[in-house]
């Protein structure tokens, strides 16, 4: 069995956005939309505070909410874990955004426009009518990690197989592959560190792993 | 790679230096010929430091390629009358109009002589970007260098707002115009405001971020938490511009508490230490020879410090006898003197400065101060070496870096000495893990700095000063900064003007100083990539100076608060658009040192947008319809393009009687690139790089470190005493003093051997309420300001993308205030507030924030445009409007600091 | 765009979602209200007609604002696991039957219109307990107060069709029922504040306060005390029990629009602890706004 999960070191992570810029120029998302992004967290009153940067985004959990409610079965969960939408299915109701405790999913019902003057060229070029008046949310760049598995590439080793955000991450903070695999990186940094992730007690099982310190 | 959707998508390799801590490596990819993605050029992952990627500046590009609103044809000016508040009625002309509109003003200035009647050149240009513009202006500096002198003067940040003490006392001690630490080596890092994970780039990031995961230990010590103190071990809030005082601190505690645990060794003899110093503060020399003296500990008496086998003293008084030389023709005799050695005179100097004193001006616990300092010692490892490349050479795992505001304006020289001073105490600068610098820009060879270390007869580098003799010293000053003439320090090269006083050109403008000739506009200004209106200080009276320049010429992307007082706008090919081969690797600005060195190409990864033109065309034309096509070439022959196109194994020189096109000059550059990297053998052109990206080979690690180079000519670094700038100073004053020229008598006074501590804040305090007939206590706050990385040097407020994910990070979009503060105030997150300092206002969005000091406000470099489009809509408040450009707050490098004490008052109505 | 993490307002679900649990809930208390007074031999058609009126109407506004509405019938394809797709699979029979009832007036179908109308509350119910975006919504005691309300809205509105058509016996069961409603409502509504505490941010909890004094008292204290003084002063009965009626409805659809539209706010984020950063040690987590 393979599960593909994201792994982010918060330690490494500076909170430059260079991963948030990268999902939006791979999945050309609308202006607003942000599959991936960094929030800038505060803990702690002055003197005292410590400040981190947490990436967000679909957490692809094994017991995914927004697919229990989908009334369309257009939210579904692939074999390896990732938790896709099928855009053609989708009513657009939008149970499955208040289902998400990761607020993860968006919906967008013009195409978007950057400016207000003009639609750009790479706007119009990346158009995708279908995504309209639907659901979406980060695929874990699926499309990438299907042409690695056809081309026997591995997803999170080699760029072409791994999402945009991981290959864009300038320090190296975020990580994907397998975690069933015991020898996949993402497996090794998690037996190497102490680790959560986020609203583990409400029972999703998310596919996010948050490195913290060294074990 | 092409996923399965793609077919017709290609992947152009291409660079983006939008700032300094570049460049870095990527792809763009092209579908159906529109760019549609940047990604990092995962084929120069092994060659470069940031392993190809690009940070998220990169992806602002093609936001900004097809921005709507961008210039795409050139303009002209229709409304003469120059203002903020005057439309500048600009209407389309073509680019025939509009190059022989320049050139025919051009050819006027050349008919009427380079110079105006104060002296000053005609001709005008500023670029931005700490020299960025230059890897995407294509030929134009072979354009610049063929029409004569240019008053490069008229900063837009340079000079006031760059890392300036840094530049031109790291250029003096260790042929450092940017200091980084070593990182990829270093355990310990103290870091005063340096916003590496800012403004480190891709390459700081990256180092860093490998550095915390090898379990370094970095201490941020700055007013509020910024990204940086974010992915520190530990942050320090420190009161602002009080950096000087703790680093004194620190050097009381390793001087006067730990002094046996210092590098002994390399205190005796690659520093100054040893050197005697006579009753009137020069060195004590050798009668014979003037070389200055140490006092042997074998011998039991002085001898030249280049003697071998000495033992040189660093503690005590002795009395020996010796020669002194001043200022000037300044001479004295000494017989049997008692005189102390420069390290002596530091412990003693340094005597008062105890963690409690420095505690208190901080507004730090001294026990924090006390343990830092122990803390640097413990992780120096002295004595220990490591070996890089077979050279044996010690290995001091801590370092020191500067921010901006620390390193610029009064205190700064404090600061920098003390930071190379600690590195010294320990033996640990310019070794592997310690303190290094990178590049060099006043010094020369530019390309490697340590080709640049030549001795002086004192027995450490030898420094392009500025003469202040009464022979050589520049009395006239040839350009509106005056930098030759009142800053010796700033050497001569092509960078010395921009870091020269840039805001006495600007300031001069309104009023000349007592003495001082007249500044004059420019006849012609060119602008390019920089935006002085919004980006300087006190840019009310900018913006009222731009209004009377006569002919401005703007390299254009939108209509921007330069552009707004242009007379004609020239639409260039943008970062995706244009052609152009720059250098890389070997060592450059802030954390670029890498293992390789080489050329990138700049390309077009899709056809133009509109009539924008490469800027190598608008060049060669401007050569061509001004007449000086002929020099102009030579220029591009020479290497004014970045590469001299004849070497010793090869010549592909153009011919210098026709205009080349763009293709053959860049052909002919990757030519004599290709041949260069190769010392002949192989001349691939320029297809070869347009398909490939990029060319390397390897850069030894061992030129990182300036230490070899120094042990080789058996130099020393010219620390801790600073005998040769108190000289200089002093002849400076005299020559100032000759002129009737007494402005300039405070800044004389920094030009201390060893310097002491000022109060800085008070004297910010001070001259607000001297200039402004104000009462200091009315404005409680102090404003600073901080690097965004997403916004930094891209222009990027005006993109949309850049703005949506620059939001992502605490602080843009406002004025960040301590959260329990703003509480007391009655202030909440949102709430508009007007922040008005003793110079003006500026209105902005309340952001609370629990990591900064109370006393502090922070406005994250945006900079309240009132004409860029998008940014213009953005109400985003500016400290640069709050910030006054006084003599009073500059310092003797010619620098002041972005600070200034404030108010904030809720906008009443407003929520 | 949310930089550190707390909750904020979820925006997919806007008022014409909120609408559709207001006159879902409000319709199908009616159908179950009026099965009951057709047992007891009171009219079915008009408050029948009036519960397919509001049921439908709020279902077809908010099949409107789908995001693709001409998909509208994909909502059927997930009966597994989506109580949307269970809410669409019965409000097709609901309305059905309910049409017949009104059109034919049989008490039996009514009954079974009755009987699918409380399937059709126990869907809407459930569909914003399995929300589990929203600790608001999410929390199991919601469930109580979804159907108490939806019993006291039909309670009052059956109230003020029988006070119009002058149904005497009809009046008086049905202000005992409110009576009984109201009291269940007011006990679950504190059921559900209680659980809510300490598992919902704090403006989700501040805006549920707000809505506490005007839907205790005027949605409760006042229709009760109204229902009291309208049994002991015969001459103001009608006009009393109506305003009675009116402000316990109100106070439902109030207490639902506001639980929907302002306490709707979402799980924000949360980090279990703070990084070491380099040779720094892990801090402290955080769970802003919670």
């Amino acid at each position: 069995m393979t599960r593909y999960v994201m792994v982010a070191d918060l330690e490494r992570c500076v909170g430059c956005q260079t991963c948030t810029a990268a999902c939006k120029h791979t999945n050309a998302t609308a202006p607003g939309v942000q599959w991936r992004r960094v929030l800038d967290m505060e803990v702690g009153e002055f003197p005292d505070v410590r400040r981190a940067f947490v990436p967000v985004g679909c957490m692809h959990c094994a017991d995914p909410p927004c697919m229990h409610v989908c009334p369309s079965t257009a939210t579904g969960q692939r074999a390896d874990g990732l938790v896709t939408i099928d855009y053609d299915l989708c009513i657009g109701c939008g149970y499955c955004a208040v289902a998400c405790p990761y607020q993860a999913r968006y919906m967008v019902e013009q195409p978007g426009q950057a400016y207000r003057e003009g639609r750009m060229r790479s706007e119009t070029q990346r158009e995708n009518p279908g995504r309209l008046g639907v659901a979406q949310k980060c695929t874990f760049c699926s499309d990438r990690i299907d042409y690695g598995e056809q081309h026997g590439l591995t997803p999170g080793v080699d760029p072409e197989a791994t999402p945009a955000c991981v290959n864009a991450c300038i320090a190296s903070a975020l990580q994907f592959g397998d975690i069933e695999d015991p020898d996949s990186n993402v497996s090794q940094l998690l037996a190497a560190h102490k680790h959560f992730r986020m609203h583990e007690e409400l029972g999703t099982d998310p596919g996010f792993y948050y490195l913290w310190e060294d074990r | 790679m092409s996923s399965p959707a793609d077919g017709t998508a290609k992947k152009v390799p291409t660079y983006c230096y939008q700032c300094v801590a570049g460049p870095d490596l990527m792809t763009v990819k092209v579908v159906d010929g529109v760019a549609t993605e940047v990604e990092p050029n995962f084929a120069a992952a092994e060659v470069t430091p940031s392993a190809g990627k690009v940070c998220v500046k990169a992806f602002g590009l093609l936001q900004k390629m097809y921005n709507p609103n961008r210039i795409l044809t050139p303009m002209k000016r229709t409304n003469p009358r120059k203002g903020v508040d005057q439309d500048p009625g600009f209407v389309p002309i073509s680019w025939d109009e509009a190059l022989d509109t320049i050139a025919e003003r051009l050819e006027a200035v050349q008919a009427k002589g380079p110079n105006d009647d104060s002296g000053y050149p005609r001709i005008a240009a500023s670029f931005g970007g700490g020299g960025t513009p230059t890897y995407y202006m294509g030929t134009l500096p072979a354009f610049l260098a063929s029409i004569g002198p240019i008053d490069f003067g008229f900063g837009s940040g340079q000079g006031v707002k760059c890392y300036h003490s840094e530049h031109l006392y790291g250029e003096l001690w260790h042929r450092a115009f940017t200091v980084a630490p070593d990182t990829p080596n270093t355990e310990y890092m103290l870091s005063f405001g340096y916003n590496v994970e800012a403004s480190g780039g891709v390459c700081g990031v990256k180092r860093h971020a490998d550095a915390r995961a090898r379990g370094a230990k970095r201490v941020q010590i700055e007013p509020h938490l910024s990204v940086t103190g974010a992915c520190s071990a530990e942050w320090v809030p420190i009161r602002p511009k009080t950096d000087a005082a703790f680093m004194f601190g620190l050097l009381h505690v390793m001087l006067h508490e730990q002094r046996q645990r210092l590098d002994i060794p390399f205190l005796k003899h690659r520093t100054t230490s040893p050197y005697l110093v006579a009753p009137n503060g020069f060195f004590l020399r050798d009668p014979a020879t003037s070389k200055p003296l140490i006092y042997c500990l074998q011998r039991k008496r002085a001898v030249p410090f280049d003697t071998s086998d000495s033992d040189p003293a660093l503690e005590g008084t002795f009395k020996v006898s010796g020669i002194e030389i001043g200022a000037d023709d300044d001479a004295w005799e000494h017989r049997m003197e008692k005189v102390q050695p420069a390290f002596q005179k530091l412990i003693d100097h340094t005597a008062g400065y105890t963690p409690l004193w420095a505690g208190r001006i901080c507004d730090v616990p001294h026990k924090v101060i006390r343990r830092l300092a122990l803390e640097f010692i413990d992780h120096a490892r002295v004595g220990e070496t490591t070996e890089v490349e077979g050279r044996e050479l010690p290995y001091r795992p801590v370092a020191i870096a500067l921010g901006k505001t620390v390193n610029n304006g009064w205190g700064g020289f404090d600061c920098c000495w003390a930071r190379t001073l600690m590195a010294c105490l320990v033996g640990a600068l310019e070794v592997p893990g310690g303190t290094l610098g990178t590049t060099v820009r006043l010094n020369r060879p530019a390309t490697d700095r340590n080709l640049s270390v030549k001795p002086h007869p004192d027995g450490f580098m030898d420094y392009p000063m500025n003469p202040t003799d009464k022979a050589g010293w520049l009395a006239k000053p040839d350009v509106r900064n005056a930098n030759r003439t009142l800053i010796p320090l700033v050497a001569n090269s092509p960078w010395s003007q921009a870091l020269g006083p840039t805001h006495l050109a600007w300031m001069q403008q309104q009023q000349a100083p007592e003495h001082w000739p007249q500044a004059t506009p420019p006849d012609i200004w060119f602008v390019y990539r920089t935006n002085p209106a919004i980006s300087f200080w006190d840019t009310t009276q900018i913006t009222e100076v731009l209004s009377r320049f006569p002919f401005t010429v703007c390299f254009a992307l939108t209509n921007d608060e330069t552009n707004h007082f242009a007379d004609i706008l020239l639409p260039d090919r943008t970062d995706l658009e244009g052609l152009q081969l720059i250098r890389v690797g070997g060592t450059k600005f802030i954390e670029q040192f890498w293992d390789y060195q080489g050329f990138a190409l700049r390309q077009p990864v899709v056809e133009a947008q509109g009539d924008a033109r490469d800027f190598t065309w608008i060049a060669t034309e401007l050569a061509r319809r001004s007449g000086v096509l002929d020099k102009y070439v030579k220029a591009v022959n020479r290497g004014a393009a970045g590469v001299p196109l004849k070497g010793e194994h090869y010549d592909f020189s153009l011919a210098e009687d026709e205009a080349p096109s763009v293709e053959a000059v860049w052909d002919a550059t990757c030519r004599a690139a290709s041949a260069e990297i190769t010392d002949g053998a192989e001349d691939q052109g320029l297809d070869w790089y347009r398909e490939h990206g990029f060319r390397v080979a390897p850069f030894p690690r061992v030129k990182w470190y300036l230490y070899a180079a120094i042990e080789d000519a058996g130099l020393r670094f010219e620390l801790p005493y600073q005998e040769r700038l108190m000289r200089v100073g002093k002849q400076l004053g005299r020559r100032l003093h000759e002129h009737g020229i007494s402005w300039w008598d405070e800044q004389l006074e920094e030009y201390d051997p060893l310097p002491e501590y000022k109060n800085y804040p008070e004297m910010w305090e001070k001259a607000l309420e001297r200039n402004y007939r104000v009462d200091i206590r009315d404005y409680p706050f102090w404003a600073v300001t901080a690097r965004s990385m997403q916004y930094a040097w891209g222009g990027n407020a005006g993109i949309q993308m850049m703005r949506e994910v620059a939001e992502n990070v605490g602080g843009h979009g406002g004025v960040v205030i301590n959260a329990t503060k703003a509480a007391e105030l009655g202030l909440a997150d949102g709430d508009l507030v007007e922040i008005r300092s003793p110079l003006n206002a500026t209105r902005g969005r309340v952001v609370t924030r629990q990591g900064i000091r109370p006393d502090t406000l922070l406005m994250i470099g945006q900079f309240e445009h009132w004409a860029t489009p998008y940014a213009k809509d953005l109400e985003l408040p500016s400290l640069n409007k709050l910030v006054p450009m006084l003599i009073d707050l500059t310092d003797s490098t010619g620098s002041g600091a972005d600070l200034t004490r404030v108010q904030v008052n809720r906008v009443e109505g407003a929520r | 765009m949310n930089v550190g993490g707390k909750p904020w307002l979820q925006t997919h679900w806007d008022w014409h979602v909120a609408v559709n649990f207001l006159t879902g809930g409000s319709g199908s208390g009616l159908l179950l209200v009026a099965a009951l007074g057709a047992l007891a031999g009171q009219p079915l058609a008009a408050p029948t007609w009036l519960g397919l009126l509001l049921i439908g109407g709020g279902l077809a506004q908010v099949m409107l604002h789908l995001g693709r509405p001409l998909r509208g019938l994909n909502a059927l394809f997930n009966p597994r696991t989506s109580w949307m797709s269970r809410e669409a699979f019965v409000a097709g029979p609901l309305l059905l039957v309910a049409l017949l009832a009104a059109l034919l007036e049989w008490t039996l179908l009514g009954l079974l219109a009755g009987l699918l109308a409380v399937a059709f509350l126990y869907c809407q119910a459930r569909i914003l307990k399995e929300a589990r975006g929203i600790p608001a919504w999410r929390e199991p005691r919601l469930l109580p107060l979804i159907l108490a309300t939806g019993l006291v809205e039909g309670a009052a509105l059956y109230l003020l069709v029988a006070l119009l058509g002058g149904w005497h016996e009809a009046t008086l069961g049905a202000s005992v029922l409110l009576l009984v409603a109201l009291v269940t409502r007011i006990l679950a509504w504190r059921g559900y504040r209680k659980a809510l505490q300490g598992n919902a941010p704090n403006e989700a909890l501040r805006a549920l306060e707000r809505a506490e004094a005007p839907f205790a008292g005027a949605g409760h204290v006042a229709p009760v005390l109204l229902l009291v003084v309208a049994a002991g002063v015969p001459s103001a009965q009608a006009p009393l029990t109506a305003l009675a009626g009116l402000m316990a409805l109100l106070a439902g659809w109030g207490v639902k629009f506001a639980i929907v539209t302002r306490a709707g706010y979402n799980q924000g984020f949360a980090i279990m602890h703070t990084p070491a950063r380099g040779a720094g040690t892990g801090g402290l987590g955080s769970k802003p706004g919670w």
